[in-house]
């Protein structure tokens, strides 16, 4: 049964992540600070647990169907949004194209120098 | 018919057959359309699991009550997300200097921008909150709304409008820049289009692809930490 000790692993992750949110009042979600503590605790160990892979892969690629819950509400909410609708895709469209030009230039600048020419 | 319906929606289960159905019967219809690039097969899905709510009436909170069960799966799902960062670590450490300056100018710009544009257009605060996470990957993106006081549905759908954006501007500004790196295409696509860009940097090419996620998982964990702070800053809160 590696693939339910594999969960047991994610699910104590997740709960000690949940713990230390909780405790510190750091502003980050439970399933974040289990997934640093996870990576965390792979590089002290310095290799991948058998049981912890097999759970995580199957949950990572399924991760699509875990969001459509949330994805269908978005045609649920439509009307409420009615007069925001340039500044919403405004925002998405443009604020996208902005970042995607100061990602690649700024990284031009500071990676092709350190390799060039690798592809 | 519908006291009927009421009986099924009374356990989660319906719900959950009707995300189930509608994923594998959104998979199969993207390919049967050739799977286009440009759109992310689960809005495919998306789409017609909403057909399918409104078809037969159910409430969309009703809906979202049971597969609420399903996505409590989310928690352990974003835990196991670590699995992929540290294999991508060999990267990391190679290309640690860049990436600690680019990382967070360009996490920070991607959030940035898009919050300054809607405010400059009047967006309602909550409208902000929703559309800061729009390239962090969904479950890490779910908590970031929550702690912002945004709209979780909202959030969904500019993370798709987002991804698919990000998708077309990458190859559109790649080459207006003369980049063929696979390394840069694949960190833009990561940083900017979450999952649905690294989806497309793996079409690019495996190196392309281990770039994107390692961009994907960087920004999502710098957004996390930096974004709930951020946004407790005066003048931002709106």
């Amino acid at each position: 049964m590696p693939v339910l000790r594999g969960f047991l692993w994610l699910l104590g992750f997740l709960l000690l992540g949940d713990a230390l949110v909780t405790l510190t009042g750091l502003p980050v979600s439970a399933g974040v600070a289990g997934m640093l503590l996870l990576t965390l605790w792979l590089v002290l160990r310095g290799s991948v647990n058998a049981d912890i892979a097999a759970a995580a892969r199957p949950l990572i690629n399924v991760l699509a169907m875990l969001i459509m819950p949330g994805v269908v509400g978005v045609f649920f909410i439509l009307d409420s949004l009615s007069g925001q609708w340039a500044a919403i895709l405004g925002a998405l469209v443009g604020g996208t194209l902005l970042s995607v030009f100061t990602t690649l230039w700024l990284m031009r600048r500071l990676i092709v120098g350190e390799e060039p020419g690798r592809e | 018919m519908s006291e009927l319906l009421d009986h099924l929606l009374a356990t989660p289960l319906l719900a959950i057959a009707l995300t189930l159905a509608a994923y594998f019967a959104g998979a199969r219809l993207f390919r049967l359309v050739g799977a286009p690039s440009w759109c992310p097969p689960i809005l495919v899905a998306a789409l017609l699991l909403a057909g399918v709510l409104a078809l037969t009436g159910i409430d969309y909170a009703d809906y979202r009550e049971g597969a609420g069960w399903l996505m409590l799966l989310l928690g352990p799902a974003t835990v196991a997300l670590g699995l992929p960062l540290y294999q991508q670590m060999a990267h990391i450490r190679d290309l640690w200097r860049p990436l600690l300056v680019c990382l967070p100018i360009a996490s920070a710009m991607a959030a940035l921008y898009a919050v300054a544009i809607a405010w400059l257009l009047g967006a309602s605060p909550e409208v902000m909150a929703s559309l800061a996470p729009k390239s962090v990957t969904a479950p890490i993106a779910i908590g970031i709304t929550e702690q912002l006081g945004g709209s979780v549905a909202l959030m969904m759908g500019g993370l798709l409008l987002t991804g698919v954006a990000a998708i077309g501007f990458v190859d559109l500004v790649a080459r207006g820049l003369g980049i063929r790196d696979q390394r840069l295409l694949g960190l833009a696509l990561g940083i900017n289009g979450h999952a649905l860009g690294t989806v497309r940097a793996f079409e690019i090419g495996p190196t392309a692809g281990a770039f994107a996620s390692l961009g994907m998982s960087l920004t999502g964990i710098l957004t996390a930490l930096l974004l709930p702070l951020a946004w407790r800053l005066p003048g931002l809160a709106g």
